[in-house]
């Protein structure tokens, strides 16, 4: 028989969540740092909003449900996109500066790994386009991995419209270009370098996207590369902003940790400018994220320059596992706390007591201590002649809560 | 220099990969053709080789194992795996082709069952034509499938053409070229970029010779 259990969240995995909740906190906490302000939508969304926006995401792959008055909706397939419509509308004049951060599933058929909902933590940077923001929150994410306890990592940043200024000047159709993108993110220059032969387009062109996937590496000889191709205006302009980006990155000494990857492009097509996207060693998958999408916002009818990144939690965790960088969960309990008929109402009343000075208390009749194995530092007895606490093996009596509390506090000077 | 791990499928392919990486003077001492062992280095001890089942291949770089890998396409393309796909090594040529018994009409069939190793393959395929399609997963022996009526079609791996003639099936269309592919771990693309880069370059350059 098939088992009816999800599996995505198994009950044998809770010390895998405590961790994962552990993880969370460390991001929420940086982003918090950096003056960004938590929110949450809605999980459920218009199917209609999805539909109409052409490419933003394939609808076979959207969640659908029907309410009960027959209206589609969808499960959250994306975050960027809610939160921009939502930005928009706010009142126009309000948007300048605005940080917001969230922790949310996303949900769609298929996804990495077969699961349906994965957790996304992001930021999202509404109402400013200069580079200087674009440098600080590359810098943002490169101190979350940080504090996740990461050590090889690096940032690829490229920009979605270097590609799409080159392919504008081509007369290629959809498909082509989609093929086209394919052959760039895998760096297949072998099928792409024939598959170009097939198509009409100019000679210094073809060799300029022929040689996108290559052009990675150390920002400087990445752009010394660039500029032998003879590029036209436009193309210069977009690439003049991602060196304008690299400039100011430079003041915060994250050099190391980043490459140019003109080959970079992001399958959500809502980016304008930058992208990046940040590896992690080991692991085959970009673990964040991001870029700037100035153009979103115009969808919905409101023009708000716009940047944001989102961690893959679920991967993230993976990724910290792998590099044994989670630590083992808090699950001991502090004290325990034993009485009997005579002795509840005083024991239970020590027990709020603790337990609103940070201690974590489970209490339970005396009968229990004889059966169970509860593990906890303090084992503590309420007996109607004699009050005990036990830690390492050693037992103190006490004869009220002040002289506990004495044993505690010098146990926990004393270590 | 961080070394690298480098995967290459057991069988024909390995004897073709050693040779190659002979020519760039990349030498593994223990290797000889009757060993056993499946991992070797190289003197400098900056490559660990690996020998690992061919379909395995780009699940090892996908997943990190391995940065580099030496597959066929006919497994890159049915893993799926999410990998950079660098050079074209030009050994191991054959295509994927569907094939079946002379006179067999796929386009005019209401419903197809198709038997083969590579049931991603066939199913992208006859998704992009717009056919109705059951596939059947074979591990083997595939064409006879359609002789004992298991299927209507195959889709599998056409070299010579020998074992389709010998079992009297002809090929009915083609469906993609393959041939033995370098692809690399994407992060691996980034955080060793230069020890793999120096190799991919040195890779090209005993491709030319």
């Amino acid at each position: 028989m098939h088992s009816l259990v999800n599996n995505h969240y198994r009950a044998d995995q809770i010390e895998r969540f405590q961790q994962r909740e552990e993880l969370i906190s460390k991001l929420k906490h940086r982003f918090k740092t950096y003056g960004y302000k938590q929110i949450q939508t809605s999980a459920f969304e218009k199917y209609d909003m999805y539909a109409t926006k052409t490419g933003i995401v394939n609808t076979e792959d959207m969640i659908k449900i029907i309410d009960a008055s027959g209206e589609v909706l969808v499960l959250r397939p994306d975050i960027t996109i809610p939160l921009t419509q939502w930005m928009t509308n706010k009142n126009q004049l309000t948007v300048k500066h605005d940080r917001y951060f969230y922790v949310m599933d996303v949900f769609r058929h298929v996804q990495w790994n077969e699961q349906k909902e994965r957790t996304q933590a992001g930021i999202e940077y509404f109402g400013d386009s200069s580079p200087t923001v674009d440098a600080e929150v590359i810098a943002l994410a490169i101190h979350t991995l940080h504090d996740c306890g990461f050590s090889d990592y690096k940032i690829e940043i490229g920009h979605a419209g270097f590609f799409k200024a080159l392919i504008a000047q081509t007369s290629l159709s959809t498909t082509e270009i989609t093929n086209i993108q394919r052959f760039i993110q895998s760096k297949n220059l072998a099928e792409m370098t024939a598959y170009l032969e097939s198509l009409t387009i100019d000679e210094p062109l073809k060799t300029a996207i022929r040689n996108i996937p290559f052009l990675y590496g150390q920002p400087k000889s990445v752009i010394n590369e660039i500029n032998q191709y003879g590029l036209d205006n436009e193309v210069k302009a977009e690439l003049k902003k991602l060196i304008d980006v690299y400039t100011n990155l430079q003041a915060y000494d994250l050099s190391e940790d980043i490459v140019f990857n003109l080959g970079l492009i992001n399958d959500m097509d809502y980016y304008s400018d930058i992208i990046f996207q940040g590896f992690i060693n080991q692991i085959g998958r970009p673990v964040v994220m991001g870029g700037r999408y100035d153009n979103l916002g115009d969808q919905f009818g409101t023009h708000i320059p716009a940047i944001g990144f989102a961690f893959d939690v679920d991967l993230l965790i993976h990724a910290a596992s792998q590099h044994h960088l989670l630590s083992e969960p808090e699950s001991s309990i502090d004290i325990c706390l034993y009485y009997d008929t005579n002795t509840q109402q005083e024991a239970v009343a020590a027990a709020f007591h603790l337990r609103n000075q940070g201690y974590s208390v489970i209490s339970f009749p005396k009968e229990t201590s004889e059966t169970a194995t509860i593990q906890a530092t303090w084992e503590i007895m309420y007996t109607e002649n004699v009050y005990t606490a036990a830690v390492d093996n050693q037992i103190y009596q006490f004869k009220n809560f002040v002289d506990l509390q004495g044993l505690l506090q010098a146990k926990k000077e004393n270590g | 220099m961080e070394a690298f791990t480098l995967a290459v499928a057991k069988g024909r392919t390995a004897d073709h990969t050693i040779r190659l990486l002979e020519q760039m003077d990349i030498f593994f001492e223990d290797l000889t053709p009757s060993s056993r062992k499946l991992v070797f280095y190289n003197k400098k001890h900056t490559i660990k080789l690996i020998f690992v089942k061919a379909v395995d291949v780009p699940t090892y770089v996908e997943k990190g194992a391995a940065d580099i890998g030496i597959a066929g396409k006919d497994n890159i393309l049915e893993s799926e795996a999410d990998i950079y796909e660098i050079l074209d090594l030009q050994i191991g040529k054959c295509k994927f082709a569907v094939a079946g018994k002379p006179g067999v009409n796929i386009d005019t069939l209401q419903s197809l069952t198709i038997a083969t190793k590579y049931p991603t393959v066939a199913k992208k395929h006859f998704l992009r034509k717009g056919n109705n399609v059951e596939i059947v997963k074979l591990n083997g022996s595939v064409e006879l499938a359609p002789l004992i009526g298991l299927s209507d079609v195959i889709v599998d791996i056409v070299e010579t053409g020998n074992t389709l003639k010998e079992n009297g099936l002809v090929v009915i269309e083609h469906v993609e070229p393959i041939s033995t592919r370098l692809i690399i771990n994407k992060a691996s693309f980034a955080m060793k970029a230069n020890h793999i880069q120096q190799f991919i370059e040195k890779l090209k350059i005993s491709l030319e010779e």
